[in-house]
């Protein structure tokens, strides 16, 4: 298949994801009680699939929620700020909530997002990201669960985009660098 | 995993929902293998565990996008006044549409989204639906890929939630009838309105 091809190597396969996000499942079973009730934030488009698998290996009690965000443009990207496309439907105050994320690389975003999530005044604030790039990493944002480590490479797939394609790949490739070299 | 009190009986287990995704996948991929420019669009919240599980079954190259929904009157019978709170990401004009719903019963939001997807000339416009009430239907709407024709039972699971509860049981389950006959809750009333109209 065409997507494929445009992929030089299987970083994370399909089996070792699996096998992941069910243990990252089990760490944050062990974190909350039913009585904690998690609210589950979910940043699209890119962690749709990573929540998916993940809350079906939950097993207290816990809600989903989803916010869209898009950049204002290039004169923004060191201050993180980004527009809320679609607010959480819920008020978190007072809620436990994780955020779900599919990859943190300069963490600026993911800053921005929690910055604007703590003054709703939710009960703690966790985030679980399945990737992380911390050589890219910009400004330093703590993270409770994270799933793999990555080097910083173009990777796509499990939800990672490049241009909208290969989000669907069952598995963490590395893109071919003449795939998007024509376009930066 | 243990099965939660509120749950009557699994409907659908997880093996069958990944078999019978597989072979709506294959379908799929068949059906649109010359596609040049498919987008799957996936309604919120309900048909994020559908989505994430179909589209990484197709074979054909597609881009994903959402669109969130809400009802005016929550709680009443919804005559298919649908409030649009996020629309597509991108444009569809031109392109292959596949909107992705978990649950089909009045049809009421899905005709409301096809009449809207319409008005903005898709080169196509189909629909895939995991779970189909043909009783509760009040308005006839096209399904194009069907996953299983269900009876008029209140089903939770797989993106299906009753009161944003029971939303990611791996399954798909018969929620016990006192447990909604106690409160009208639920933001997705599958009673007197339609699962996936509020988010």
């Amino acid at each position: 298949m065409g997507l494929r091809d445009d992929v030089a190597k299987v970083l994370i396969s399909e089996e070792t994801l699996r096998a992941r996000v069910a243990e990252l499942g089990q760490a944050i079973n062990a974190t909350y009680t039913d009585a904690d009730c998690p609210f589950l934030v979910c940043v699209l488009k890119g962690a749709f699939m990573f929540l998916a698998d993940l809350t079906r290996n939950l097993e207290m009690r816990h809600e989903v929620d989803f916010m869209e965000i898009s950049s204002y443009g290039t004169g923004t990207v060191s201050s993180g700020v980004v527009r809320i496309l679609l607010d959480l439907e819920q008020n978190i105050e007072g809620r436990h909530v994780l955020i779900v994320e599919d990859i943190i690389d300069t963490g600026r975003t993911l800053d921005y997002i929690t910055r604007n999530l703590q003054t709703r005044n939710p009960a703690s604030l966790r985030v679980c990201t399945l990737l992380s790039k911390p050589s890219r990493r910009e400004i330093d944002v703590p993270l409770d669960f994270v799933g793999f480590e990555v080097p910083d490479e173009f990777v796509v797939g499990y939800g990672l985009d490049f241009a909208e394609e290969y989000r669907n790949l069952p598995f963490i490739g590395v893109l071919k660098e003449e795939v998007y070299a024509d376009s930066e | 995993m243990k099965v939660p009190d509120a749950i009557e009986r699994v409907l659908l287990d997880e093996e069958t929902i990944a078999a019978r995704v597989r072979e709506l996948a294959a379908q799929i991929s068949a059906d649109y293998a010359d596609a040049e420019d498919l987008v799957l669009i996936g309604v919120l919240k309900g048909a994020f565990v559908f989505l994430a599980d179909l589209a990484r079954r197709l074979t054909v190259p597609h881009h994903v996008d959402f669109i969130a929904l809400s009802s005016y009157n929550r709680g009443a019978v919804s005559m298919g006044a649908v409030r649009l709170i996020m629309d597509t990401r991108a444009s569809v004009t031109g392109r292959h549409v596949l909107v992705v719903e978990d649950i089909v019963d009045t049809g009421y939001t899905l005709d409301y989204l096809l009449r809207t997807f319409r008005a903005r000339q898709p080169a196509s416009l189909r629909t895939c639906v995991l779970l189909n009430k043909p009783e509760r239907r009040r308005i006839e709407v096209p399904i194009d890929y069907l996953g299983f024709e269900i009876p008029d039972v209140w089903v939770v699971g797989y993106g299906l939630d009753y009161a944003d509860r029971f939303r990611t049981l791996p399954y798909i389950a018969v929620l016990k009838r006192e447990v909604y006959e106690q409160r009208s809750g639920g933001t997705e009333n599958q009673r007197s309105g339609e699962n996936g109209v509020a988010r």
